[in-house]
């Protein structure tokens, strides 16, 4: 790899492996943020009702059982989302339109 | 596997990450739809919900991309 050359619109390819690792691991932790603050938006909705004086233990069982159905939730779609593309392969065409 | 250099990594991966996000808000609009008080498993009727939920989005797409106009 040539370092002296300038990275105009070569984008990520010419960037130091370091660097790019570094950004690598800065969005993952970036999409696992964005991810706890999803969840627990839809949890709060789900599992909370008249906020009280501190947080009951039904909701917290609420909360645990939310995380691990949100997660079974998401496996479930792309599982089926997989298996339409295969059979629908016209389907990727128009969403991308 | 096929070298795509530089450009078609980019394009690629913009590609993959737009899909994530497709998949994303499906995923999103089912679980509300589909999930009132979670529970311990993911029960039959609520998979049979999700099944459909994704089948009836797919179609409400396409009829809403096929009526538009040009």
């Amino acid at each position: 790899m040539d370092s002296s050359s300038s990275s105009s619109a070569a984008g990520l390819g010419s960037v130091d492996p370091q660097l790019q690792h570094f950004i690598e691991v800065e969005t993952q932790k970036q999409r696992f943020q964005q991810l706890v603050h999803q969840m627990t938006e839809l949890c709060w909705e789900k599992c909370m009702e008249k906020p009280g004086p501190k947080l009951d233990s039904r909701a917290e069982a609420c909360f645990v059982n939310c995380v691990e159905r949100f997660i079974d939730t998401s496996q479930f779609i792309l599982n089926r989302l997989e298996q339409t593309q295969k059979s629908k392969p016209v389907f990727s065409e128009s969403l991308s339109d | 596997m096929a070298e795509l250099g530089e450009t078609g990594e980019a394009e690629l991966q913009c590609l993959v990450e737009a899909e994530q996000q497709k998949a994303h808000h499906f995923i999103e609009l089912c679980w509300d739809k589909c999930v009132e008080k979670p529970g311990n498993r993911l029960d039959s009727r609520t998979e049979n919900c999700l099944s459909s939920c994704v089948d009836r989005f797919i179609d409400t797409t396409l009829a809403i991309t096929s009526g538009l106009p040009g």
